[in-house]
């Protein structure tokens, strides 16, 4: 055998050990009864609750926005984001929270938002000229 | 269906367009073919001339893309609406600077530009004509038959499905869209385009694009002749002309990563220049390919070793970008990144256009796989072959390792296409998996390249002394400027320090290399550049990226999160009030409107403390801004801005403002949620409102509130206030309220450190003014200089004037008019109004004048030039005692204040300085090896 297959072989090895490690670092989009049960660090898929008021005194804390969120199955829990509530809020489609549950609230750091495409909603004939 | 003759469509350019694209399509079908035919053809002169007609259809493909190019920014310019792509990229208000960022921020138009490079690479292609021309021009004329079906736009009902083959820009929205406003025969005149997305409005939306298409484009050129070579049967001889474009192709590569990366960090919120978003990796994946390609290209040049792995490498770059093509385009990366195209619907035909050259290129180089040379005798381990070796081993694990987990979701989606019920998997926290495991790479990338240049190609003897007395020198000096670093910023993994000492070693070997050899082997120089260049890159990410530090309070949240607790990330900044953050006073001391921006000038002044002086030993101003939507009813997106040092940027963005400003919708509901109390009131009356007092001072029959004076009114009143608080605080204010013509203005007067708004109520103007159909007037005929009397003031006409307009009358042509001069006494004061006389044909008009603090209106209403006799009316408004009416609100949330976060990131100019490095190495050494090659030919 030459030096660069045992390299070669060596790095397949090494690749194979960070695949495992790396599984990890990934999970499945969750749900609130997943991350009531684990306690673990998870994403969490789901839309905003638009009846329920959202939560942001930058007066008093500019770093906690809450708000209350549905989950695919249905379930609603209050989400705490150490973020300024980001630009459009209301308007998202879905939104993805990254953290953990503590006491019945959603804990997050992370954020992504889908938002409707920027015009896509819009009429045509509501864009007459001004 | 009614036929409708619909008004203003310019047809022509549609039918051009369409004539230009299906020409395209024909053209490059020919080409390929032409190509294909003259490569096995049999006999000379059928190659020659099959040859002839498949450049001869390259260029009149080329000539068909440079005019649909031309033809659709012409209808883009001339704003020809009733195209979809025009609709939806231009607007009115677009200024012209920003067509070309227009013409390719849809998904069409930047197929075009990626096709107007292949036609530009394909004529320098057709101009050299090499060896490998043949090949490598029917790759390229494949590729451009792909792109262009793109914009085909040709439906197909087959069998119960139905296929869409490309989409074509230049439909018109009339036949796309289906909304009532086309039963209008005179729809185009109703329309406005909806114009540029306000957050790609800037410089580098538009030198961005091309640069990276233009790398797209290039990177075609290996591939191609890396098919050529297997085709070809010639496996070597390839070696020397590929390089160039390799390496032309890493380095505009590269260099669209640069700018990528500073769009992202000057001019985006994203708050720094690299998030390992799915889109930057997949085109980070493509170049760390074409390095390792160039490293195994370099090698096999001279010592015939890795040829194999080239062939591998530069064929595996260009699939890479079409699969970045295909990540980015069909929407499959969707809620993973930030910054991906719309769907067009063209995901399998990507797909296809992926496949058509991955399964040929595949099996070509399986089937030709055994036959690619390879030296029989093993390279030595000491040699610089093993060693590069290792190092493009490394950057293709590197790529591997990115390329996988960026991939998940085209994992998810495929083995959803199984499974429908199949749970997607996701990276839990992006970032902080990749930067993990390439810190590794970077670590034996440090080394590698730090030890391999003393390495010598093709030797079986070693002096070990020199070499190793040198390399303990470098990790002499490593250790040094690594212990250095430690001081300037913190390292708390000891991986760090690992990472900090590869990339000085790799610093001060190539530096080393460079000045030795700077002189006589100027072509050498090109690969310390680009070595130093990384090390210099790695300790800037280090100080950078591990450092950087919010300028805020800290730790006020310790404990809510679990851990020690996060450092608080943004300050509220109050208008006008300065604040301490750790060394520095901030103040938000203005904003301003620009455009569609409004800037906000943040001053930062960084005080030290000598005994009991304070000293101010720096001070600047940032301006970050929030950009509105094209219609102004919200704000879209936050622009930062940054102070730049040596050693250290400051970086600054608003993040969040208040509900009122951001949102006009948000501001209304705001302000009918506020509890306005009517109060009647005289001067010297005071209303208690929470903690403070607001006492009225009286009435200005002049208004000056600021908004007030921006407005025209033929008339306005004014309550003057102040609020005090139990401390002593003082606030004057001001509420006006106007009338022009029937419509009534209110100018609020808002205090945001009392939170309390007041305004007048609309009753104010009925007890000062009374209607005109309501008001007495008194005809007086008099001469000039003649005094006469009206409730106790006296009157008297001094003058005339001949400038008649004032705010309530603008002379029409043909108007014949003069203005009276008459002087008002009263006891105390003395007035001088205007009335103004007026025929129009030969209607006789007058036009009063008023004075708003006696409520007289006067008119000048009929002038007998014969007796040199003027009759004047006066009237005077019923005015009873002074309350004065107004409403309060309290609780009024806050509007003067924005969320601001301030970043500082030391030593980020290292990470520019080295990556620019990395890429001027690319480019001396694609100015060498091409110099080169013409020599060679």
């Amino acid at each position: 055998m030459n030096k660069i297959t045992i390299l070669g072989l060596l790095m397949i090895g090494a690749a194979a050990f960070i695949f495992m490690n790396a599984s990890k670092d990934v999970s499945t989009y969750s749900n609130f009864s997943e991350a009531v049960s684990t306690g673990n660090r998870v994403k969490v898929v789901g839309t905003l609750s638009k009846d329920k008021a959202l939560d942001y005194l930058p007066e008093v804390n500019p770093h906690i926005f809450k708000f209350y969120m549905k989950d695919n199955k249905g379930n609603e829990k209050q989400v705490v984001l150490s973020k300024a509530k980001p630009q459009d809020f209301e308007r998202s489609e879905q939104i993805v929270v990254t953290g953990s549950m503590q006491n019945d609230q959603f804990y997050a750091d992370e954020i992504l938002m889908k938002c409707p495409s920027k015009y896509k909603e819009e009429e045509i004939n509501l864009r007459k000229r001004s | 269906m009614e036929q409708i003759n619909y008004i203003g469509e310019s047809l022509w350019i549609g039918h051009l367009s369409k004539a230009y694209i299906f020409g395209a399509f024909v053209t490059a079908l020919l080409s390929l073919v032409s190509y294909f035919v003259s490569f096995y053809a049999k006999t000379e002169s059928e190659k020659v001339s099959w040859h002839r007609i498949g450049k001869l259809s390259y260029i009149l493909h080329g000539t068909f893309i440079l005019s649909l190019l031309i033809l659709m920014l012409y209808a883009m310019v001339t704003q020809r609406y009733e195209y979809s792509y025009v609709f939806d990229h231009v607007s009115g208000d677009l200024p012209l600077k920003y067509i070309l960022s227009a013409f390719w921020e849809g998904q069409e138009g930047s197929f075009i530009l990626w096709m107007f490079w292949h036609v530009v690479i394909g004529f320098v292609l057709i101009y050299r004509n090499d060896a490998w021309n043949t090949i490598v021009m029917a790759t390229l004329a494949f590729a451009e038959l792909w792109l262009i079906s793109m914009l085909l736009g040709i439906h197909i009902d087959f069998a119960g499905y139905h296929f869409k083959l490309g989409s074509n820009p230049m439909m018109l929205l009339r036949d796309i869209n289906a909304a009532p406003i086309f039963s209008n025969a005179d729809y185009l005149s109703l329309i406005k385009g909806r114009g540029l997305n306000p957050l790609l409005q800037n410089y580098w939306m538009t030198i961005h694009p091309p640069f990276i298409f233009a790398a797209f484009a290039l990177s075609i050129v290996p591939f191609g002749y890396a098919i050529a070579a297997l085709l070809q049967k010639n496996y070597t001889e390839w070696l020397r002309p590929v390089l160039p474009w390799a390496l032309l192709t890493a380095a505009i590569l590269g260099i669209s990563l640069i700018m990528g990366s500073l769009w992202a960090y000057e001019a985006l919120s994203f708050g720094g220049y690299w998030a390992w978003d799915p889109v930057e990796n997949t085109s980070l994946v493509p170049w760390i390919i074409l390095v390792a390609g160039i490293h195994t290209n370099l090698m096999s040049k001279a010592t015939a070793r890795g040829t194999r792995s080239t062939f591998i490498f530069y064929l595996s770059g260009f699939l890479m970008i079409v699969y970045s093509t295909l990540l980015t385009r069909s929407g499959i990366l969707g809620d993973t990144s930030a910054h991906a195209f719309t769907e067009m619907g063209l995901e399998w035909q990507l797909t296809f256009f992926l496949l058509s050259f991955l399964l040929p290129g595949l099996a070509l180089l399986i089937y030709r796989y055994r036959k690619i040379p390879v030296p029989v005798k093993e390279e030595a381990i000491y040699s610089r072959e093993f060693w590069m070796y290792v190092g493009s081993l490394v950057l293709f694990f590197s790529a591997v390792l990115i390329n996988s987990a960026s991939s998940l979701p085209v994992f998810n989606a495929i083995m959803r296409y199984f499974d429908a019920g199949y749970i997607g998997k996701v990276i839990r926290d992006p970032i902080e998996h990749y930067n993990k495991y390439q810190l590794w790479i970077a670590v034996f990338t440090g080394l590698l390249s730090g030890l391999s240049v003393w390495l010598f190609y093709r030797i079986s003897e070693i002096q070990w002394r020199p070499l190793i007395t040198r390399l303990s020198f470098h990790m002499l000096v490593a250790v040094i400027l690594t212990w250095l670093t430690s001081l300037w910023i913190s390292l708390p993994q000891w991986h760090f320090y690992l990472l900090g000492f590869a990339s000085w070693f790799t610093v001060s070997s190539n530096a080393e290399y460079l000045i030795r050899h700077a002189r006589n082997h100027t072509k050498m120089t090109a690969s310390a550049i680009s070595h130093m260049g990384f090390g210099i890159m790695a300790v800037g990410i280090l100080a950078s990226g591990l450092n950087f530090s919010y300028l805020s309070n800290p730790f006020v949240f310790k404990g809510l999160f679990g851990g020690d607790g996060d450092e608080e990330k943004y300050v509220q900044l109050i208008k006008s009030k300065p604040l301490l953050i750790k060394d520095y006073i901030v103040t938000y001391e203005r904003d301003t409107l620009i455009d569609k921006a409004r800037f906000y000038d943040v001053s930062f002044k960084q005080i030290e403390m000598k005994g009991n002086q304070m000293k101010v030993i720096d001070s600047f101003i940032t301006r970050p801004n929030a950009v509105y939507a094209n219609d102004f009813s919200k704000i879209a997106a936050f622009n930062p801005d940054t102070r730049h040092y040596a050693g250290k940027d400051i970086f600054t963005c608003v993040v969040s403002l208040p509900a009122a400003v951001s949102d006009s919708e948000q501001a209304k509901a705001i302000e009918d949620s506020l509890q306005y109390i009517a109060y009647k009131l005289l001067p010297g009356d005071t209303v208690s409102l929470n903690e403070a007092v607001l006492t009225i001072d009286g009435i200005n029959y002049r208004p000056r509130h600021s908004e007030y004076a921006l407005h025209r009114h033929d008339i306005g009143f004014e309550i003057r206030y102040h609020i005090t608080d139990k401390t002593g605080k003082r606030e004057d204010g001001l509420c006006a309220i106007g009338l022009d013509g029937n419509i009534l203005y209110k100018y609020p007067g808002k205090h945001e450190n009392f939170g309390i708004k007041i305004r007048p109520a609309e009753s104010l103007i009925d007890g000062l003014l009374t209607p005109e159909e309501q008001l007495n007037y008194k005809t007086f005929t008099v001469k000039k200089d003649e005094s006469f009397a009206f409730n106790g003031y006296t009157l008297r006409i001094t003058g005339f004037d001949k400038e008649t307009d004032t705010l309530r009358y603008s002379a029409e042509p043909g108007d014949i008019g003069i203005s009276g001069l008459v002087e008002v006494g009263s006891k105390d004061t003395a007035y001088l109004v205007k009335p103004i006389f007026v025929l129009r044909g030969n209607a006789p008009m007058s036009i009063k004048d008023y004075i708003p603090e006696t409520g007289l209106h006067i008119r000048l209403s009929r002038i007998d030039p014969t007796t040199g006799e003027f009759e004047i009316k006066v009237a005077e408004d019923k005015r009873g005692n002074l309350l004065l009416p107004v409403e309060i609100a309290k609780d009024v949330p806050r509007t003067d204040y924005i969320i601001l976060e301030a970043k500082i990131f030391p030593g980020i100019n290292l990470y520019w300085l080295g990556s620019i490095m990395m890429m001027v190495g690319l480019l001396v050494s694609w100015y060498f090896q091409y110099r080169e090659r013409k020599r060679w030919t």
